[in-house]
């Protein structure tokens, strides 16, 4: 074997070659590890901690919402008249833009026309007297369950808004009546923030921790605290007081109701007409922006500042006569708009005026003069201001408030009458706004009617209480009512109750005219419940409260998922059990089990749940079973019944919950709360496998295939063993 | 310089083959596309394909291997031509890179057994703690997975005959085990007076055999649970003896690999039907993760108790590590029959192979094992990247050899044409191109069974078809997965498009740089005594590099020279 010892000689430099590249391929092979050991790296930091950073995305932390835009769009710094305008014309125009049809509208004051009481106005007449511009407002709705927006519905001239629909309630939100207290339009705007980003989305993850809707506005489980997730909970107690304070986990600290659910914020734009208007006083905002305080006025007039409008009293007292100087007299000019509506006006309690024409009172109580008195007979019958707005018939004439004697003489009070008394998509001759909300500061209250009478109490008392508690646990402001802080005759809110029997409501924000500009985002944060709060109650405060305050609706129950066994055959029941008080409906559109099926894909399992939405919601009607059930309370309940077609040859997710409206017509009360959750269960295939006959055609068909065939090589294959042998003879012999 | 080397008998390569052929694809895989794919309706496209392209393609492997006398490598030098021998180094590195994470799996079977065997996996175990635990421990994943190599390296150090009586008597007891399971899960299905397992397994849904993933998925599953294209097919015929027939022996393989899956399958599926009340989302929700979660809980359900159950998920993890072995076996096989074409000796080539697939493996016994977090579950993340990277690559060996198959038609035709004996015209391609490879070395006369014209159909027409499907619909799938698409080229992504693309690329790139330096090494084929080997009309026929093994190289350089 020479031949063999030389060719080894030769292969040794190759084999090394051989050797050597083998060795690269194979330690090339190993590059995907590490890619994975960075992947396992961050994972090892992912691991729960109690920093902020473990558990909440940067942004959040840094709390840089993700509609981005400049620091005034980031609640960083104060909008001014402009940016304030111009941001809600952007946003207008880019939520239309995304959601591909008109849901919000951009109005500044009113066209006009004949008013409610006869009035000619014109545009004219809702601009300020100074500055001249007209209340920027905006209209918002999903225009219901054909999403039309404000595309749908009717066109209201007067108003020159659209999206009007008879049965889709109103809600009114009004801020930056007074002039200084900023944070009153911020919260507004950051109320039109949210609901720019978020409508028709669903399934986001605000703070980033991997969790959705976690943890929405309130104490939805009941437990004490705001945290529902309890990520600010567990944070070291020094890290739990982001805003500074005091409040540990509080509304505005990082954590507390910060993962809302987007599905719920788009319900309620798709229920309710909003009517929102941050800022009223544009001519006071203005001038106490750019000229009484300044752009810096939490350094200069922290509690101080301009609070009124600007009508000219140095002069006449009566418009339009300009000011001969054209200025401002500050000791006299402008008139309180929170003590200018007509309801029980000028009540000798927490107002000043009228003022005599020409003279100007300057005193301390100036800041809250109510306007001058009214000069017209209103109803022409030749009697002056004999029947004053409280409701009565002051004169026995038959006729109600007929003719005030002072009042809603600004222009800014006069829209806010008109567009209230002007919206009326019914035709019922009253206003639509059936809850209304006014936002002002300071002294982080929330306050009901009455304000202009002490130890009095409307019909609706506890009704108020009811939803002032709410949202006095959302923010964890003192729910008292107005006059108790102190009394006020003319204010919105008592025009509102007294004069529309809307229900209303004064945020009190904060702790100062002007705040510290790094502590508006928290603020705003603080109260931003507050207004979806309100925008959700508007279909019927008062049937809302009635239930709330006997509990109904909380201790009635939807079946949970583990309660719940998902029969071998047929439909899927899902029960509720219902509070024999509760005025539910069982009409199917107002009351029902809203379901889905959901098999996850790939994708899906990739890019979490916001997928889902591609599934739409399918609908089944309640039926009473005659059964009875125990409600959370204890008490015995009725148990209804919707029995969900679900598919038995499909087996998946089966992402269930229920509307349970009333026979007025509230809109739905939403189980599991809060609107926009649902439970998920598993559903199994549950159909037969298939026929045994053919399943035993099919398995003689493969079997006989696949087995049959292989029977057959086998056979051949031993049939011609006898030559093997002999090969193997001969092999064995020879090998 | 060794001996030539062959198996003893033509059961002994039948049982080789089968024993690479079905591995954990046919016992765990199969049960879950059949899930997945609607029962019954799976089978019908598994079937087909099974005779479109698995059998066809193991033919063709035989063929190749039984005239080359050599490797993969070796065989494509022979076939295609010696520009053309990076292909057998490609089809040879991904069964070898598929290897180094399939030894892991292996061991997981191994440990299984081991822990049904000493009663750890009684009804009540945390199923998923034992799994986590194990997964998690690497020194125990490590020590299994060296088990398993040790094992394979001890049956395939002393050649062809050793391999041979390992797979027989490891595929007897497969055969065996299997079927007692299967009479245990029919029992437990039984218990209900409903085969639910069996009536699912084969009961046709129309709305499956519509969609053509159901397609899809019965042609990637025929592909890869027959190996067909791994060159284990190749390798195993090196030791053919000189008379075996190639298409026999290759329709036993597929038929016994699918039977097989009919047994696994429906043992696995009866049982979990048995037990579970959603069966589908077992079957159709896990990954390979539910062999070692879902059914060692399903067996534990057995009849007869406490033993009845250790003794079904005993004897199911084994007939599993038996399978797995048989498939560890082939591809070391098929790596150290390479370096020995290549004149290395056999002790060292094993040794080499052996120690790099261990150690090439241990990455992913020991890297990112993560835990999925919606279920608590650990997998190990690289090893499903290897996968990732390494799955598809088994499609382009098969299109190699379908080239090697077309070239050979071509080369054929052109010299009849040259010669005045064929037209040059499309049918005179058809005439006499097509099927030269048939007639030239698979109906050689040693065939019990005569291949007709189909088999040519299949290589020219059907391959190219059902490999561009195969691969155009993985690929869009995948990066129509990612959002935006194109970010699944993102080549270190783990789980895009580009990883895959990058590692075959460079792979592929290198192994092309490579082929001159591979071939200017002799080539040593193994023939038997008497078999006829000739070559001369092969496009590697000129290349004075390849010698038989035993034969006096030197003298054959010598003529070499006189020639020219």
């Amino acid at each position: 074997m020479n031949s063999t010892q030389v060719f080894d000689e030769e292969l040794t430099p190759i084999k090394s070659i051989a050797s050597l590249m083998m060795l690269i391929i194979l330690i090339f092979s190993v590059f995907p590890t590490i890619i994975a050991d960075v992947a396992i790296a961050q994972d090892l930091n992912e691991e729960p901690g109690n920093s902020p950073e473990d558990i909440w995305s940067l942004a959040y932390i840094n709390q840089i919402h993700p509609w981005g835009g400049d620091d005034r769009a980031q609640f960083k710094a104060y909008h001014s008249y402009f940016s304030l305008k111009e941001r809600m014309m952007e946003l207008t125009e880019d939520t239309n833009n995304r959601v591909g049809f008109d849901i919000i509208e951009f109005h500044e004051g009113m066209n006009g026309g004949v008013n409610k009481r006869g009035q000619e106005t014109t545009i004219d007449t809702y601009e300020g007297w100074f500055y001249n511009h007209a209340s920027p407002w905006v209209k918002i709705t999903g225009g219901g369950e054909e999403l039309q927006g404000i595309e749908g519905g009717e066109c209201n001239l007067f108003v020159g808004d659209c999206g009007n629909y008879e049965d889709i309630p109103d809600v009114q939100m009004v801020g930056n009546f007074h002039a200084r207290e900023w944070m009153s339009f911020e919260v507004p705007m950051m109320f039109l923030e949210l609901i720019a980003h978020y409508y028709g989305t669903a399934g986001i993850d605000n703070d980033g921790d991997g969790l959705i809707d976690e943890d929405p506005f309130g104490d939805m489980d009941g437990d004490g605290f705001l945290d529902d997730d309890r990520d600010c909970l567990n944070l070291e107690p020094s890290l739990q007081d982001s805003n500074g304070d005091g409040d540990l986990c509080g509304p505005g600290d990082l954590g507390v109701d910060e993962d809302f659910s987007e599905q719920w914020i788009t319900d309620i734009v798709n229920t309710r007409e909003i009517y929102l208007i941050p800022m009223l006083n544009t001519d006071g905002l203005r001038y106490d922006m750019e000229e009484y305080c300044g752009p810096t006025a939490w350094e200069n007039c922290p509690t101080s500042g301009w609070r009124k409008n600007l009508r000219d009293n140095t002069v006449t007292g009566i418009t339009p006569i300009p000011d001969i100087d054209e200025e401002v007299d500050e000791g006299c000019d402008g008139v309180d708009l929170n003590r200018n509506f007509q309801f029980e006006w000028g009540a000798p309690l927490g107002a000043t005026g009228p003022l005599v024409p020409g003279a100007c009172y300057a005193g301390q109580n100036n800041d809250v003069y109510n306007g001058p008195v009214d000069d017209t007979d209103n109803d022409g019958d030749g009697q002056f201001n004999e029947d004053h707005v409280d409701g009565n018939d002051d004169d026995a004439d038959g006729l109600v408030d007929e003719d005030w004697w002072g009042g809603n003489s600004e222009p800014e009070t006069k829209f806010i009458q008109d567009l209230t008394e002007m919206n009326d998509d019914n035709g019922d001759g009253g206003s639509d706004f059936a809850v209304t909300l006014s936002w002002h500061s300071f002294s982080e209250l929330v306050l009901y009617p009455w304000g202009h009478c002490t130890n009095c109490q409307t019909d609706d008392h506890l009704e108020l209480i009811y939803h002032g508690d709410q949202l006095g646990e959302m923010t964890s402001y003192d729910n008292i009512q107005s006059s108790d802080l102190y009394p006020t005759t003319g204010d919105y809110c008592d025009w509102q109750y007294g004069a529309h029997d809307a229900y209303c409501y004064t945020m009190e924000i904060g702790t100062a005219f002007h705040q510290q500009p790094e502590d508006i985002n928290s603020i705003a944060v603080e109260n931003i419940g507050v207004p979806f709060y309100i925008a959700e109650i508007a279909d019927d405060p008062r049937e809302r409260a009635r239930i709330g305050l006997e509990e109904a609706d909380k201790s009635q129950w939807i079946v949970s998922p583990e309660n719940l066994t998902v029969p071998d055959e047929g439909n899927v029941p899902i029960t509720m059990c219902v509070d024999p008080i509760f005025p539910w409906t069982s009409n199917e559109t107002y009351s029902h089990v809203m379901w889905r099926m959901v098999k996850p894909s790939r994708a899906q399992s990739n890019f979490g749940a916001s997928e889902w939405i591609e599934e739409p919601w399918k609908m089944t009607g309640f039926n009473e079973t005659g059964l009875n059930c125990t409600l959370n309370n204890g008490q015995e309940g009725t148990l209804i019944s919707a029995n969900l077609p679900v598919p038995e040859d499909k087996s998946g997710k089966l992402h269930y919950k229920s509307m349970l409206g009333t026979r007025s017509g509230t809109y739905p009360f939403a189980y599991p709360a809060p609107m926009g959750t649902y439970f998920v269960i598993d559903i199994p295939y549950r159909a037969p496998f298939g026929s045994a006959m053919l399943s035993f055609m099919l398995f003689a068909v493969v079997a006989g295939a696949v087995w049959g065939g292989l029977g057959k090589c086998l056979h051949l294959i031993l049939s011609g063993e006898k030559d093997e042998i002999e090969w193997n003879k001969e092999k064995s012999t020879g090998g | 310089m060794g001996q030539s080397d062959e198996f003893s008998g033509r059961l002994g390569l039948i049982f080789a083959t089968i024993g690479a052929a079905i591995g954990t694809g046919n016992i765990w895989r199969f049960p879950r596309m059949v899930g997945a794919n609607g029962g019954g309706s799976f089978l019908i496209p598994w079937l087909i394909f099974l005779f479109l392209w698995s059998i066809p393609l193991v033919i063709a492997e035989f063929a190749l291997g039984k005239r080359s006398r050599a490797g993969t490598v070796g065989t494509f030098r022979i076939f295609t031509g010696k520009n053309y021998a990076w292909m057998g180094l490609w089809t040879a590195w991904i069964s070898t890179a598929i290897g180094f994470y399939y030894a892991i799996v292996a061991g997981w079977c191994m440990k299984y057994f081991t822990m049904g065997a000493t009663g750890g996996l009684a009804k009540g175990t945390d199923f998923i703690g034992e799994w986590n635990n194990f997964l998690g421990s690497a020194g125990q994943v490590i020590l299994f997975q060296f088990l398993i190599v040790l094992i394979s390296v001890a049956a395939i150090w002393k050649g062809a005959k050793a391999i041979e009586k390992t797979n027989v008597w490891m595929m007897s007891s497969l055969f065996v085990l299997l079927f007692l399971v299967l009479f245990l899960s029919l029992w437990m299905d039984m218990k209900d007076g409903r085969l639910d397992g069996f009536t699912f397994m084969f009961t046709v849904d129309p709305e499956y055999l519509k969609d053509p993933k159901t397609w899809i998925n019965g042609l990637s599953q025929s592909a890869w649970s027959c190996s067909a294209g791994m060159g284990m097919a190749i390798t195993y015929a090196v030791y053919m003896r000189k008379d075996e027939d190639t298409v026999l022996n290759a329709a036993t393989m597929g038929l016994a690999n699918n039977s097989i899956s009919i047994i696994a399958g429906l043992a696995v599926l009866s049982a979990i039907f048995a037990v579970s009340t959603d069966p589908l989302s077992v079957v159709t929700g896990g990954s390979s993760a539910i062999t070692f979660l879902a059914l060692p809980e399903v067996f534990a359900e057995a009849p007869g108790g406490k033993t009845g159950a250790m003794i079904m998920v005993t004897m199911f993890f084994l007939a599993l590590t038996f399978a797995a072995l048989t498939s560890m076996i082939s591809t070391i096989e098929m790596c150290v029959r390479n370096f020995v074409d290549h004149g290395f000796s056999r002790d060292k080539a094993v040794g080499a192979t052996a120690i790099a697939i261990f150690i090439l493996g241990i990455p992913s016994a020991v890297i990112a094992i993560k835990v999925d977090s919606a279920s608590g579950v650990m997998y190990p993340e690289f090893l499903e990247v290897q996968d990732h990277i390494w799955g598809y690559g088994l499609m382009f060996s098969g299109l190699f050899i379908a080239f090697t198959i077309w070239k050979y038609g071509w080369k054929i035709w052109k010299e009849k044409v040259a010669a005045g004996e064929a037209d040059e015209s499309l049918r005179g391609y058809m005439e006499h191109g097509m099927p030269a490879f048939r007639d030239d070395f698979i109906n050689t006369g040693d065939n019990d069974l005569w291949v007709g014209s189909w088999w040519d159909k299949i290589m020219y027409f059907g391959f190219p078809i059902m490999f561009s499907v195969l691969i155009l619909s993985y690929f869009s799938d995948l990066i129509f997965s990612f959002d935006p698409w194109y970010s699944a080229f993102n080549p270190v992504d783990p789980k895009g498009a580009g990883i895959i693309f990058a590692f075959w690329g460079v792979v592929g790139v290198t192994f092309f740089f490579f082929n001159k330096k591979l071939t200017s090494y002799p080539l040593y084929r193994n023939v038997p005594e008497g078999a006829d080997v000739d070559i001369s009309t092969l496009p590697g026929a000129n290349d004075e590099m390849i010698f038989v093994l035993g034969e006096d190289s030197t003298d054959k350089i010598f003529d070499a020279e006189i020639i020219e």
